[in-house]
């Protein structure tokens, strides 16, 4: 009897200690990513990114008096609902002080309005681009290192216009990401000059979208502007376009932009006819280098979409809680603004030992990303920079910073 | 008129064929088993991967590989069963249904950690149609889709009334008691639905990812139309599953035809609602289904 008794308060006590999260010498950090869902294959190099800047805070003295970070890895599913449940995961059983994610604007948003905000977590996304995260009520707790499409969405619609296409058509997936890039690009491109055939919603995971472009190719556009995740609708809607002689051009956003679109649909009947924009980095900038020879070396392609971004939100959530000298969630939003902007010493990617050192000394840091400066603003976005993509000589995506 | 063809018609009869494969299998284990199988769409999920895999070992065309692909989803399903269902067969229905949930979550999670999250495909790259008189296109696939579909739907048939467990099928969807008075032999029966069940899962599976890609929530994409199916033809009644499956593909491509005017009746956006109005409808005023089937 004593003795289950005993066994009982040992169990007990463990489940209390593993739900309390940090073992002493562990901060832990969210990072929710749609590792599985219609980007899987986009999201790796992102978490890929988020893990690299922490192995360099760790290996560099890590956080604090020596303390390990450690992130907290939760599938958001690229879904609103799911989004929900990754927050209140890492925010209620893993207990941590702030959160890097979520991937897609759908489940940035589920996640922030219902869990993060509410609890008041900071939650700094590396991907999440929608407008209307710009616009939510977030007492100074949401943030992003990726530009908003506001930009994006206007850059695009140029593109149309510089490529001579007088007359578009445009299909956007039923979500927040989709939705938001397309309202931009089509004001945009009409303003621009531009005449739209046909605008039309459609809805993700169906078998076919033959009878919503056949209803779409007969406004006579020229090209078909496509905002859609690719392993949602995107794929699906390029192949009933060419297979139905409906489109033969194409234009998107990053949402698209993924090496299986070109194994999937064959990289010799889209060249020529597609491009994609897509978030940049400015690839002369010597914190982009410090990054990209770091990520290399580790196995992967740099320019993969928002890796980037992806260690410079892990990083500055690390910088962060450094700067507030505690892992305290009330702390980070007002030391992130601090860290990430003029003035202080400027800090480049990787160079995690000399940031402590000035914050020890009870200096100013100013993180300069890989992804860009970083700047926050009012709304903790930042301005950014894009590049389009088209199908190279070689098969596989060539990209060119657009000036 | 031609649009109306090609692009609505031809593509609702396409996505029919594959809702009707897989609502009989949802079809007959609800009228045998009496449970709400969660575990449906993952199963077809399961026989495209199994395709996938048979492919790269191979070289063979999808449809070369489907048979054994069905087969080994049937007996990935026949597994199942004696594992994780049939200790609940004595227990109430409700402790079956949530079970099926629950091996829906497993099963989906085993695809993505032996398979990946990746994309995949079964017929890489695009497909032109033929353009048979001047104005009606059907690409080969589809033809193959489509034939397949009626070939399998066939044997159905000829399992159901020709052969001796197809009748002892069709008496224990009519009432198991009776059945098993009768002498049948209920365990036999039961390990035959699922067979029947899983392997045209798979097959519908298998031509789903032949129209589009293999990713590893097609499956639960597809249950909430192929679940309407089912109900519209009556729960129990295969036949009725077929009907239902066809109906509700058409219903979705045709509610967004330019029926007045040069709009779409209804907004494409709105397509997946179609299935979902059509099995409430069907449950308000007719819940036995087209086919009579049973009422729970």
């Amino acid at each position: 009897m004593m003795k289950s008794f005993l066994r009982a308060t040992v169990a007990a006590s463990l489940v209390t200690a593993g739900a309390a999260g940090a073992w002493a010498g562990e901060i832990k950090v969210g990072s929710v990513a749609g590792v599985t869902g219609p980007i899987a294959e986009l999201v790796v190099p992102i978490v890929a990114g988020r893990n690299l800047a922490v192995k360099h805070v760790n290996e560099q003295g890590g956080l604090l008096d020596g303390d390990t970070m450690k992130m907290a890895l939760v599938d958001s599913q690229c879904d609103p609902k799911a989004g929900v449940d990754a927050g209140n995961k890492v925010v209620n059983v893993e207990q941590v002080v702030a959160i890097v994610g979520a991937s897609c604007s759908g489940a940035t948003n589920g996640m922030v309005q219902s869990v993060t905000i509410p609890a008041g977590v900071v939650a700094l996304s590396d991907s999440a681009t929608a407008p209307s995260i710009s616009e939510l009520k977030d007492n100074d707790l949401v943030f992003r290192v990726a530009p908003s499409d506001a930009y994006q969405g206007a850059a695009l619609a140029k593109l149309a216009i510089d490529a001579g296409f007088k007359t578009l058509a445009v299909t956007y997936s039923n979500d927040d990401y989709n939705a938001g890039i397309a309202e931009v690009f089509a004001k945009t491109y009409q303003e621009l000059g531009g005449t739209l055939a046909g605008n039309q919603m459609h809805e993700p995971n169906k078998a076919s979208y033959r009878s919503e472009l056949a209803t779409l190719a007969r406004g006579g556009a020229e090209a078909l502007a496509i905002f859609a995740y690719y392993g949602g609708s995107g794929i699906t809607i390029i192949r009933n376009s060419l297979e139905n002689d409906l489109f033969g051009k194409f234009m998107a956003a990053d949402g698209m932009f993924d090496a299986s679109v070109l194994e999937q649909i064959g990289a010799d009947t889209l060249r020529g006819n597609i491009f994609i924009t897509q978030s940049a980095s400015d690839y002369g900038d010597s914190s982009y280098k410090a990054f990209a020879d770091a990520f290399t070396a580790a196995g992967y392609d740099p320019v993969s979409p928002y890796a980037a971004h992806g260690y410079d939100a892990a990083f500055l959530i690390a910088l962060a809680i450094e700067k507030a000298g505690a892992a305290d969630r009330g702390k980070i939003s007002a030391a992130l603004r601090a860290v990430a902007g003029p003035p202080g010493t400027v800090i480049r990617p990787g160079e995690w030992a000399k940031a402590k050192a000035v914050l020890a000394g009870g200096g100013d840091v100013n993180y300069e990303g890989a992804s860009g400066n970083v700047d926050f603003d009012s709304n903790g976005d930042v301005s950014g920079i894009y590049s389009v993509n088209t199908v190279g000589d070689d098969g596989k995506w060539s990209t060119k910073l657009i000036e | 008129m031609m649009d109306f063809i090609n692009f609505h018609l031809m593509p609702g009869i396409i996505l029919g064929s594959i809702y009707a494969l897989g609502g009989i299998g949802i079809s007959m284990t609800f009228g045998i088993l009496r449970f709400a199988n969660f575990a449906h769409g993952e199963t077809m999920t399961l026989g495209a991967y199994f395709a996938f895999t048979l492919i790269q070992l191979t070289g063979w065309h999808p449809i070369a590989v489907l048979p054994f692909a069905m087969i080994l989803t049937a007996v990935v399903a026949l597994g199942i069963d004696r594992v994780f269902y049939k200790p609940f067969r004595a227990r109430p229905a409700i402790m079956l249904v949530i079970a099926s949930f629950g091996m829906m979550l497993m099963i989906r999670s085993a695809i993505q950690f032996s398979w990946g999250v990746q994309l995949k495909s079964l017929m890489p790259g695009i497909q032109r149609p033929y353009i048979l008189f001047d104005a009606l296109r059907i690409s080969p696939k589809h033809m193959l889709i489509i034939g397949s579909a009626l070939v399998l739907m066939l044997a159905v048939h000829v399992l159901l009334s020709r052969t001796k467990i197809g009748k002892a099928m069709r008496a224990m969807a009519d009432s198991p008691e009776l059945a098993r008075l009768t002498g049948i032999d209920t365990e036999m029966v039961i390990r035959a639905t699922w067979v029947v069940g899983a392997s045209l899962a798979a097959a519908a599976g298998v031509l789903l990812a032949i129209d589009t890609h293999v990713e590893t929530m097609m499956g639960f994409k597809l249950l909430l139309p192929v679940f309407a199916a089912a109900i519209l033809g009556g729960i129990g009644r295969p036949y009725g599953a077929m009907a239902g499956g066809l109906i509700i593909g058409i219903a979705e491509e045709l509610s967004s035809y330019a029926w007045i005017g040069n709009e779409p009746l209804l907004a494409p956006g709105y397509k997946a609602g179609v299935a979902f109005a059509i099995m409430v409808a069907m449950l308000i005023w007719r819940p036995s289904g087209l086919f009579r089937g049973k009422v729970f």
